[in-house]
């Protein structure tokens, strides 16, 4: 979830970080379960998990497609899972909890057999493949990227995105052009809070509704004042690519997409 | 966590050990001695006029236009409210349900889910909470009441009537089969003795169904499909299954006429094997609630191919159109459009966007936008606006009649959309994804449909409804978890309070001499009041 007044989708939207795209990872070992398990589990994920992820663990409200989580491929009869159930990651949205030990491992054993199955799907379920995305034109994307996109007003081929192609590929490198939400989370805009004294305080952007505002300041502590005691001034380099949203044809995403994957 | 039994029902959970027993020996007594009939029992006439202290049903009455003639907290005096009480549901999920109050009464729903709270004091007077089942549990908008009797959809597309007293299990039904992929979320409407319930089902290829169930002994009393049932070789709808009807309708008593908005085609993102305009999908449909009977229909987005329901609510409107007087249906629909129709025959008055929309080549004849095939769903994508959360979606709008504003949460956003042949044509069919949103509430003059404010209400969708009093306040909820008051007439923020995300439309009753604004913010519900007067 977002916290704070990014411009940032919320999770049900961004899916940023889904690696639909890329190809489902490998489970690091077999694992059995017994089919009571995975059908107590099935239950329970559809009453606790479904919401978010859908009953069928493939995704849903909120919640990344399961059977193409790394988390789930690494996860060793629930030593990976187990803990993220009982920790939760607020930071993003899913809360912690506190499953009886039989539940807890019937529903590991249900998103186990559900990535099987999904495995075992010919034709793909919902997804993206990299070679559905190789419709554009790389040296007309380049012309985008340097004209009439504005792109290069704040990247660089040979600064922030050098190498850019290596660390995303497919779909999740198109979402991340498109509006860079997700993991790596970008980094935050800057905020200029002026106080009444006159004041300037700098910071990272913490959070910003329509009555506080809040930053880390240089010294590495949360700050936050009511807007109506303080100016606010915030840099962010977000609003360009959500403006661009309104501007790009299919064509031109296409084209500054294949151009971007020259970025390696 | 589960016994065997097939209910269980919570007293106030500040009761002791004993009282649970208490609690048996109770329901026991009730069912063996009959209690005076309907000493406190829902008139369910009560629906055609609302009485202030009251919210029995859905939308708070027939018309959708959530807007209350209280008129005790002013623009003047919003800035005072203070909480006058919180209940706790203690899930993990946020409530996206409507109150609903009635008899004193404030019953509040989750997935498997409702309590009955006592509306003085928040405390809860029972719980009832249906077995764990494998439905889809995406959230609830809340229950109906008729007589003695609550109702509440379940995951697994049943209804379950209650003792509005005790929250006992009266009957229980399916209304279609959860295990075919339909689900229920629904807040069923009551005209009369015919109780109207919708259910959901997008990961399958089902038809729209709405069913008329008899209150009294849960028989179905009609169906009505939005697209041809199974075993019929009806072609109107172009091969196309869905338009489930999984919001709460509305009804004019002089037209007799029930509005319901229908939900998008299955397969949902291929379009090619649903040529045409796929009927009645993605409509506002009127039905007689007697027979069941289809009487006209309006197409919001015909051939959708971006899950865009036009589910929204159908607001009624009696007021002059440019001169005219008029009887008028008013929808802001997920596909971005502002439509206002004329209810008594379905014809269009007005269609104009209110959010940004990039997805159509012009209006046709009817009022309806006309869907651009450059912006289907295609292998490599289209960046479409708005993306599937949609221009609005299931929150209500308000109308405020005095200053004749309709307004919205509406969010400008962007989606991905792709489709290929390899994704077959069952369910889903495709694949999209979110880019970016900004959420603002807009006040939209419904005779020229020009946005006459707009209010940010942050990044991403909102959640929140809005409802609209008298006095010309308006409250809704930002997406950074505050309730927020305006001004009706600007936009203009007169009050808030950090309550948590609001996931649903506020309510407004009025309860010994003093006025409340009742909203669920995350998983908790607040009761808000301005200070008592000393005396």
């Amino acid at each position: 979830m977002a916290v704070g007044g990014r411009a940032q989708a919320p999770a049900s939207q961004g899916r940023a970080d889904s690696p639909a795209a890329q190809r489902r990872p490998q489970t690091v070992g077999p694992q059995s379960y017994t089919p009571e398990q995975v059908k107590l589990g099935q239950t329970r994920f559809a009453a606790q998990c479904g919401f978010c992820h859908g009953r069928d663990a493939y995704g849903g409200e909120g919640g990344p497609d399961l059977t193409r989580s790394l988390l789930v491929a690494e996860d060793s009869r629930g030593d990976k899972i187990g803990a993220l159930l009982r920790t939760g990651r607020l930071e993003r949205g899913m809360p912690a909890f506190d499953f009886s030990e039989g539940d807890r491992l019937a529903i590991i054993a249900f998103i186990h057999d559900q990535k099987t199955k999904a495995e075992s799907l010919v034709g793909g379920r919902r997804g993206v493949n990299v070679e559905d995305l190789q419709t554009g034109n790389g040296e007309r994307g380049l012309q985008y990227f340097n004209g009439a996109g504005g792109c290069s007003k704040c990247h660089s081929p040979t600064g922030d995105l050098a190498g850019v192609a290596s660390r995303f590929q497919g779909l999740a490198l198109l979402q991340r052009m498109l509006y860079p939400a997700g993991r790596p989370t970008p980094d935050p805009p800057t905020a200029s809070v002026t106080l009444p004294s006159g004041e300037v305080i700098t910071g990272k952007l913490a959070y910003r509704d329509e009555f506080t505002i809040a930053l880390i300041d240089s010294t590495g502590w949360y700050r936050s004042w009511a807007q109506t005691t303080v100016k606010t001034k915030i840099d962010d380099p977000l609003s360009a690519h959500f403006d661009q949203l309104g501007e790009y044809s299919d064509e031109d995403i296409h084209d500054v997409f294949k151009y971007l994957q020259t970025l390696r | 966590m589960f016994s065997s039994i097939c209910k269980r029902c919570d007293k106030n959970p500040a009761a002791t050990m004993n009282s649970r027993f208490r609690t048996v020996w109770m329901s026991v007594l009730m069912a063996a001695m009959p209690i005076p009939a309907l000493a406190q029992g829902f008139d369910p006439s009560l629906l055609l006029k609302p009485r202030t202290d009251s919210w029995p049903t859905y939308h708070g009455d027939y018309s959708g236009k959530r807007h209350s003639g209280l008129t005790q907290i002013t623009p003047e005096n919003v800035h005072r409210l203070g909480l006058a009480w919180s209940f706790q549901t203690g899930l993990n999920i946020p409530i996206k349900a409507s109150p609903i109050l009635a008899n004193g009464i404030v019953y509040l729903t989750a997935p498997d889910n409702i309590w009955a709270i006592d509306v003085r004091t928040g405390r809860q007077i029972w719980r009832y909470t249906y077995p764990m089942n494998e439905g889809f549990h995406i959230g609830h908008r809340g229950a109906a009441v008729y007589k003695d009797s609550v109702f509440l959809t379940t995951p697994d597309a049943h209804m379950i009537a209650l003792d509005a007293r005790t929250g006992t299990v009266r009957w229980n039904i399916e209304i279609a089969d959860s295990k075919r992929g339909y689900w229920s979320t629904n807040a069923p409407l009551l005209v009369r003795n015919h109780l109207l319930v919708g259910v959901s089902g997008d990961f399958d290829n089902l038809p729209g169904i709405l069913k008329s169930i008899d209150p009294e002994t849960g028989k179905t009393q009609w169906v009505f499909y939005s697209t041809p049932p199974p075993d019929t070789s009806d072609p109107t709808s172009g091969g196309a299954t869905g338009g489930q009807m999984w919001m709460t309708g509305t009804y004019d008593p002089e037209l007799n006429l029930v509005f319901v908005g229908t939900g998008n085609p299955t397969p949902v993102l291929n379009g090619a094997a649903r040529l045409g305009d796929n009927p009645w999908t993605c409509s506002i449909v009127a039905i007689n609630p007697d027979s069941g009977k289809l009487v006209w229909g309006f197409q919001a987005s015909p051939h959708d191919t971006h899950d865009w329901d036009a589910a929204e609510v159908p607001v009624l409107v009696d007021a002059n159109f440019r001169g005219t007087p008029r009887k008028m249906l008013m929808q802001a629909s997920r596909n971005g459009y502002f439509f206002v129709l004329d209810r008594t025959d379905g014809k269009n008055l007005l269609t104009v966007p209110f959010a940004t929309v990039n997805w159509t080549s012009g209006i046709d004849k009817m009022g309806r936008p006309i869907p651009n095939p450059a912006k289907d769903p295609a292998p490599d994508g289209r960046l479409i606006a708005p993306n599937e959360v949609g221009g609005t979606n299931y929150r209500s709008p308000s109308f405020d009649p005095k200053s004749g504003l309709f307004i919205v949460s509406a969010q400008d956003g962007y989606g991905i959309y792709f489709f290929k042949p390899e994704h077959g044509a069952y369910g889903w069919a495709g694949a999209d994804y979110g880019v970016a949103g900004k959420a603002v509430l807009r006040a939209i003059d419904y005779q020229s449909g020009k946005i006459k404010w707009n209010h940010d209400l942050g990044d991403g969708a909102g959640t929140a409804g809005v409802l609209t009093t008298e006095s010309g306040v308006t409250f809704t909820g930002d997406t950074a978890g505050n309730v927020l008051a305006l001004r009706t007439a600007d936009g203009a923020t007169l009050w808030h309070s950090g309550i948590g995300r609001v996931g649903n439309s506020p309510i407004t009753y009025e309860l010994d001499g003093r006025q409340y604004v009742l909203v669920a913010g995350a998983s908790g519900l607040y009761a808000f009041v301005l200070p008592e007067e000393r005396q």
